[in-house]
């Protein structure tokens, strides 16, 4: 307990202090926010365009689809205002910049998480809310349905965060300085995961449910909110969260046995 | 430290040039499991946008666009997204950031030519992703074939056209960091910029006529909304050859106004500590 205590102190103050540099170049905070925003609005119009063109697709309406991409905006805000330094681990293990952090008294992984604030996160979680709401009014979803959503969103946060940082992880094997295998399941996300799961082939279906969970981020929300899918369904993504924390967390520990430090 | 602004080179010779792009190109294969993992990585996107519309398209048609239509859009969209992405524009964004670019006031060497070398050179590097996963697709897919010979060449030239286009568009961006001294969000807005208004998110065709308008007045639908268009016949050849004069124009256009961009924005370089 008091292991999780000192981490959390570590990850709070670490935070803070990315907060204050942030607050020291205002411009850049405003281009990563309305970059993120931007994207949203994209998404947005992209959904538009479509639905101008035909007006279901595999059954979901746009409404539906606005939630399924609200979802999305929401995990990868989350993601970004969270956890954003992982994708710095390919850089700092080529540059032999994890010796530092090894050496320090506080888990690694907090640290890494910790060491960069992705502002386009609040872009993306501001207009990720603002299509959730407004596919949710528009679809009709009952109110009591709310917390569950809270719960969603909790959940979805954990996952793509989870998700993510074990894919950055890879690169103590894979070395270069682009996350290649993350930036891969954050594309595998934005193409599938943006449409209803089952216009997709068995295997994709399979992969992204009990392979890769992302299923879990946005698509079984939606199948829960909207009465497509049982309410007993509304364990799945909690059991997803979990799972994805602690293969961060086992992905990471096997990745610092294997490190090696740079220049060798 | 402010410097002063530093005449512009533009006469070093043609082997600088080629000697720059091929370092680029070995600097980004120096990573051979990145790299390969990045053109592994790069056919998931072609196979997701074809399970996509063939759900919404169906036997019938959207925006005048066919399945096999469809397919060769799909299929020249990844192509020319493949080239677009290949492009290292943080190596030039950090020369800036990092002040490195003051060393590069030093050399005689033209830095906008250096820099775009780099790019190519860099861009090469995808290449055989773009021609080995366009000619699988090609077999697996069987997609439309191009309206005519000529179509086909004109297209061939009107990708060709992506590279200097790429570069440009890339330069320009960095060249902002002088003021913003981050490069982040620029690059993420410049992404959205260019996947949205080239077509590659989803046909300029489908769009209403308004964005349609900003979309063609823009040089980002040259990226995948010329080239399909030039293939599938959706304009002749006069138009295809109007589209790629198009192309040349906005090449000189930008290579100019980042000569322009370039003379005010050297008078802001700050070096560390300064």
């Amino acid at each position: 307990m008091t292991a999780i205590a000192h981490a959390g102190g570590v990850y709070r103050r670490s935070i803070v202090a990315q907060l204050r540099a942030i607050v020291e170049y205002p411009a850049d905070f405003w281009i990563m926010a309305a970059s993120g925003a931007f994207w949203q609005i994209l998404q947005f119009a992209f959904l538009s365009v479509l639905f101008s063109q035909v007006p279901v697709l595999a059954g979901w309406a746009f409404p539906e689809m606005l939630m399924l991409a609200g979802f999305l905006g929401l995990a990868a805000g989350a993601n970004a205002l969270l956890s954003d330094g992982a994708w710095s681990t390919g850089s700092m293990v080529i540059k032999g910049d994890m010796d530092y952090r090894i050496t320090r008294p506080a888990p690694v992984l907090i640290q890494v998480a910790s060491a960069h604030i992705g502002m386009q996160g609040v872009g993306e979680f501001a207009l990720g809310t603002a299509m959730l709401v407004y596919g949710w009014i528009a679809a009709g979803v009952s109110p009591a349905f709310i917390p569950a959503a809270v719960l969603f969103v909790a959940c979805a946060a954990a996952i793509n965060l989870g998700l993510v940082t074990a894919a950055c992880g890879a690169n103590f094997w894979i070395k270069g300085t682009g996350s290649y295998i993350a930036f891969l399941l954050v594309d595998l996300q934005g193409k599938t995961m943006s449409m209803p799961l089952k216009i997709f082939p068995f295997g994709v279906k399979a992969f992204v449910t009990f392979v890769v969970p992302l299923a879990f981020v946005n698509f079984v929300p939606v199948e829960v909110l909207t009465g497509r899918a049982s309410t007993w369904w509304i364990v799945g993504p909690p059991l997803a969260a979990v799972f994805s924390i602690g293969l961060a967390a086992l992905v990471y520990r096997a990745g610092l046995r294997a490190y090696d430090s740079a220049g060798h | 430290m402010t410097v002063a602004a530093s005449p512009v080179r533009r006469g070093h010779p043609f082997s600088v040039d080629r000697a720059l792009a091929v370092l680029s190109l070995k600097r980004k294969l120096a990573y051979k499991t990145t790299w390969i993992f990045s053109i592994a990585g790069g056919a998931w996107p072609l196979l997701a946008g074809l399970v996509v519309w063939q759900s919404i398209i169906g036997d019938g048609q959207v925006g005048g666009y066919d399945w096999a239509a469809m397919r060769a859009y799909l299929i020249i969209g990844f192509l020319t997204a493949t080239i677009a992405w290949g492009g290292s524009d943080w190596d030039m964004a950090v020369r800036i950031l990092d002040g490195l670019v003051a060393i590069d006031l030093t050399k005689p060497v033209d830095f906008q030519r250096a820099r775009a070398s780099e790019y190519v050179g860099s861009m090469a590097s995808v290449v055989p992703t773009a021609v080995l996963g366009t000619v699988a697709a090609w077999f697996w897919f069987d997609p439309q074939p191009p309206v005519s010979a000529t179509a086909a060449v004109l297209t061939a030239v009107s990708i060709l056209f992506i590279f200097p286009l790429a570069f440009e568009i890339s330069y320009l961006s960095v060249l902002l960091c002088f003021w913003t001294r981050r490069y982040h969000g620029i690059q993420w807005a410049k992404d959205g910029f260019l996947t949205f208004f080239s077509g590659m998110m989803v046909p300029l065709a489908l769009m209403p006529g308004w964005l349609q308008a900003v979309s063609w007045s823009l040089p980002f639908a040259h990226f995948t909304a010329t080239p399909s268009s030039i293939y599938l016949g959706r304009v002749g050849t006069a138009g295809a050859l109007g589209l790629i004069a198009l192309e040349l124009a906005w090449v000189v256009a930008m290579w100019v106004i980042a000569r322009l961009i370039w003379r005010r924005a050297v008078k802001k370089v700050t070096i560390h500590g300064g």
